[in-house]
């Protein structure tokens, strides 16, 4: 019973609100309890609206395949190539960077990724550069790779400690090839795990609003600069509300096919 | 039986594995034979599972050299092996159905879609499990399992099969059939197995060959009944079957061989062509089941004055527990309705004896 109440408390009632307060209406930069669709026909009818979440999706779509292939021979090789005490402090140190704010570590990227800053000051010893890489695309992928890559290597380690080495080896006596048998046992058996991590990837950057703003320069804007600026200008959190929506919705679609997809019996 | 004596298909040769600082495996010797099923048998920690995966590849030898078909196969990696291993753990992909699990072998040597399918349905069928070739693999029973496990490995057509205690996971009745498929298939096969095990039923029941193994050493290889009668070392003798085992030193050695020990004098007639002579020590080790049990004495020559202890009802064979005269234990098994008849009470005084021929004297004496 307990837990049905603090679910109720701090989860369900104020997702309510926010829909409940999609059809409010604002007057004179006041917030007008009401039951208007406007918000929801005004919102839905803006080109910006739905380039913007495309964008968003594709952003988060591109992270989290890039956070996924990189992370993973991290894992892997953490996982079988290493002694346990190495695995040990590498677990250490891929929590560490969680003991920084997150806000931090993007304001000393922008200092790392400055068209002065280090990296290209290395590049042009060496005849490169410079390269813009501050408010670009790239910049932001590096915002969410600092936010996600840590969390995904963490998580597919642990399923593939868990990957029983016994399988690996049926594997090889059947005559599968080490290369091989990353494809044909040990993915198929880390699936869940793997399948895990990308989702909080997926997750964790739909939502950012810090590495788009900062290390993006906020244009083109993502969803969650969206919802900034409609609520700067003339106080729209009704319309901010409706995209807020949009993004819980999208994201509980991705994530409750992502784990039908991890739990799905193959055959 | 073994048809081809001449050219073994494995040669272990002084073969040796260590671990670290502990060595599993000491400089054994072994030729495993086309055809053949072989059981390595020892308790654990013996050394018998790291012969059977330094010969699948799973480990590699620390010296010493490994020959399948008259080739040295020491630096042949896993999978270029085809020595394929029903596991202890089964070890069945549990992301793949019955079938797949199946043709797993053949997918990976590039046999095309519906030739695996063919064959892998043939050995399903041949296994009797055919009807479950869409199932999980966790939907199945652990007898299923093990047929599924099997079918697996021999789909490829291998000339050998490494067994790794594969039935130590199922009861009592089930193992029983297991051993009645496995020799069955072996047979019809014509391909060697290796089978290892703790369990001298499994081996004894299966095997034209069992090898002893204790502490990476091999104690004895011989036939199950050459094991059981001739146990070649006091190990093999405590370990198999249900042995007594009589410390003493020969007193006389002619055509007969007469050891004293603690309990008494007896005789026995040595058969293997090892020269005993007075003063060697020696163990005298007696088959419980070869032992005669009576309430009055009958001068035989092999005769002991004992107390009775205790009885063990295993089924239609019983195991009586005795105590010889310097107060050690003495064990005699015999049919369950030949003990009802003596009806014996605690502490009875019994008489054991038997023929100078049941006898065995081992060389050994550590």
């Amino acid at each position: 019973m307990p837990i049905v109440v603090w679910q109720l408390v701090f989860f369900v009632f104020p997702l309510l609100f926010l829909l409940l307060m999609s059809f409010w209406l604002v007057k004179n930069y006041r917030m007008v309890p009401g039951f208007d669709s406007v918000n929801w026909i005004k919102m839905y009818g803006k080109g910006y609206f739905w380039d913007g979440y495309w964008r968003t999706l594709g952003y988060a779509g591109i992270t989290t395949v890039i956070t996924s292939v990189l992370a993973f021979p991290c894992a892997f090789a953490l996982a079988f190539k290493v002694s346990p005490t190495v695995r040990r402090w590498a677990m250490f140190f891929l929590i560490v960077p969680f003991f920084t704010s997150y806000l931090v570590r993007i304001f000393s990227w922008q200092i790392f990724l400055n068209d002065n800053g280090i990296i290209n000051v290395l590049l042009s010893s060496i005849g490169l550069g410079p390269f813009s890489m501050l408010n670009t695309f790239f910049g932001t992928v590096v915002g969410y790779l600092t936010l996600c890559l840590p969390l995904a290597v963490v998580l597919q380690l642990i399923s593939l400690s868990n990957v029983d080495q016994r399988l690996i080896e049926a594997a090889h006596n059947l005559g599968c090839g080490s290369f091989r048998t990353v494809f044909a046992v040990i993915i198929p058996l880390a699936k869940i795990g793997i399948i895990v991590a990308a989702v909080f990837c997926f997750i964790l950057s739909f939502g950012d609003f810090v590495s788009p703003y900062y290390l993006g320069g906020s244009k083109p804007p993502t969803l969650s600069i969206l919802i900034i600026d409609t609520t700067k200008s003339g106080q729209q959190w009704p319309r901010a509300a409706v995209v807020a929506i949009t993004m819980i919705v999208t994201l509980f679609a991705i994530m409750f096919t992502a784990i039908a997809l991890a739990y799905r019996r193959r055959s | 039986m073994p048809t081809n004596h001449t050219q073994p298909l494995v040669l272990f040769d002084r073969v040796t594995k260590r671990f670290g600082s502990t060595t599993a495996v000491d400089s054994i010797s072994l030729q495993i034979f086309e055809g053949e099923f072989l059981s390595i048998m020892g308790p654990s920690g013996c050394g018998k599972t790291t012969t059977l995966r330094m010969l699948a590849g799973l480990e590699e030898p620390s010296e010493g050299e490994i020959q399948l078909a008259g080739e040295r196969i020491n630096n042949v990696t896993v999978s270029e092996r085809d020595t394929p291993m029903v596991w202890q753990s089964l070890a069945l992909f549990p992301f793949l159905n019955v079938i797949k699990n199946v043709e797993f072998g053949l997918k990976m040597r590039g046999v095309s879609t519906i030739e695996r399918r063919r064959r892998a349905l043939d050995w399903l069928e041949r296994l009797e499990i055919v009807d479950f070739a869409d199932r999980e693999i966790s939907q199945l029973s652990g007898g299923q399992q093990q047929r599924v496990a099997l079918a697996r490995s021999l789909v490829t057509e291998p000339r050998i099969l490494l067994l790794d205690e594969p039935l130590s996971a199922l009861d009592a009745n089930l193992v029983v059939r297991m051993q009645g498929v496995l020799t069955k298939l072996q047979k019809e096969l014509g391909i060697t197995f290796v089978y290892v095990t703790h369990r001298q039923s499994e081996a004894f029941a299966m095997s034209d060959r069992v090898v002893i193994m204790n502490q990476g050493r091999i104690e004895q290889i011989d036939s199950a009944k050459g094991i059981y009668r001739n146990p070649a070392t006091r190990f093999v003798a405590e370990f198999v079957g249900a042995n007594n085992i009589l410390s003493g030193t020969v007193i006389a050695a002619d055509r007969l061989i007469e050891v004293d020990t603690p309990a008494g004098r007896f005789k026995c007639v040595e058969s293997s062509d090892h020269i005993w002579s007075i003063g060697d020590t020696t163990s005298l080790v007696i088959s419980a089941d070869l032992i005669r049990l009576s309430t009055s004495a009958v001068n035989d020559e092999n005769e002991m004055e004992c107390r009775f202890i205790s009885e063990e009802f295993v089924g239609s064979i019983v195991t009586v527990l005795a105590e010889t005269p310097d107060g050690a234990d003495f064990r005699i098994q015999l049919q369950q309705r030949e003990l009802s008849e003596l009806d014996l009470k605690v502490g009875a005084t019994v008489y054991v004896r038997w023929d100078s021929h049941d006898a065995h004297l081992l060389r050994d004496t550590n």
